[in-house]
């Protein structure tokens, strides 16, 4: 199955590195948009349908708190995936990205396993 | 000088980000004196918290142009200087990320965008203090400097009781 993914981050730099390791973990994408902040993610998301959105939480503009509020908020977009990528593994920021709606959480650094492990759980394995 | 809390939370960090995410291993060495401005990249990222502070990253440009052909998985002659940029502020993002995330686990903290430093901002040399901590290692082609330091003290670590 080829993905569509939207990778929100303001480093392009990471979002080059999450595309790799998704292409390196077998995950097939058809698409794979770009956004440098929650923003313009959300123009992305205006008209484009993904099948998960993987987004940093400290972003300049909208960042990524407000971004998981603003899909929760809308109807049609909260059906959609959200995995966290983010340096901040402290516990009051976990649960209150959990309690956002996001699906899944990765701690940088991480090692490609880990990221692997987490869209597996969320979009199943692809080479199933 | 006892290690502090941050000086710790700092070289674990620095080990566990570069050999995680950046397939290098890194070896310690004492911290030295600022390259030139031409041999070198300085990469600030300020962080509001409990504590409050910045991040100050030093490292060699060959090492940088190295690390960053690493991290993106591209040839290091077809890295434009700005995409080596790009990865150092991410480095040192992802450092201090995970410094403030072992010093303070529960309380979130903000981080302003890695700023890069001009060469007149660029700290000459840099000595841990009780505000400040400081960690050097060698990574194949450079020296990789990272040091922290907060608006206010850090206590020492109290190491444990064998009682």
């Amino acid at each position: 199955m080829a993905y569509r993914v939207l990778i929100v981050d303001d480093s392009p730099a990471m979002r080059s590195f999450v595309r790799r390791v998704m292409e390196l973990s077998g995950f097939d994408l058809s698409v794979c948009f770009e956004a440098g902040d929650g923003g313009e993610a959300l123009k992305v998301l205006r008209s484009e349908w993904v099948d998960a959105i993987l987004t940093d939480i400290n972003m300049p503009g909208m960042d990524g708190e407000e971004l998981l509020r603003r899909l929760s908020e809308d109807e049609l977009l909260r059906a959609i995936p959200a995995i966290v990528i983010s340096t901040d593994a402290t516990s009051s920021r976990m649960d209150r990205l959990a309690t956002l709606g996001a699906r899944g959480y990765i701690t940088k650094p991480f090692v490609p396993e880990d990221l692997r492990a987490v869209l597996e759980r969320t979009l199943g394995d692809p080479n199933a | 000088m006892p290690e502090t809390q941050f000086q710790r939370a700092l070289r674990d960090s620095v080990q566990e980000v570069l050999e995680r995410m950046f397939f290098v291993e890194p070896v310690e060495e004492p911290p030295g004196e600022a390259g030139s401005p031409d041999g070198e990249l300085a990469v600030r990222v300020a962080f509001e918290g409990r504590p409050s502070g910045t991040l100050t990253l030093r490292v060699a440009t060959a090492a940088a142009c190295q690390i960053a052909a690493d991290f993106l998985g591209e040839d290091v002659s077809e890295l434009p200087p700005a995409r080596v940029e790009e990865v150092v502020c991410e480095l040192a993002n992802m450092i201090c990320g995970s410094v403030l995330s072992r010093v303070e686990s529960s309380t979130a903290f903000r981080l302003a965008s890695p700023r890069l430093l001009p060469a007149e901002e660029r700290p000459h040399c840099q000595e841990a203090t009780d505000r400040r901590a400081v960690h050097a290692v060698a990574i194949g082609s450079g020296t990789l400097t990272a040091s922290v330091e907060t608006r206010d003290p850090v206590c020492p670590v109290v190491e444990e009781s064998a009682s």
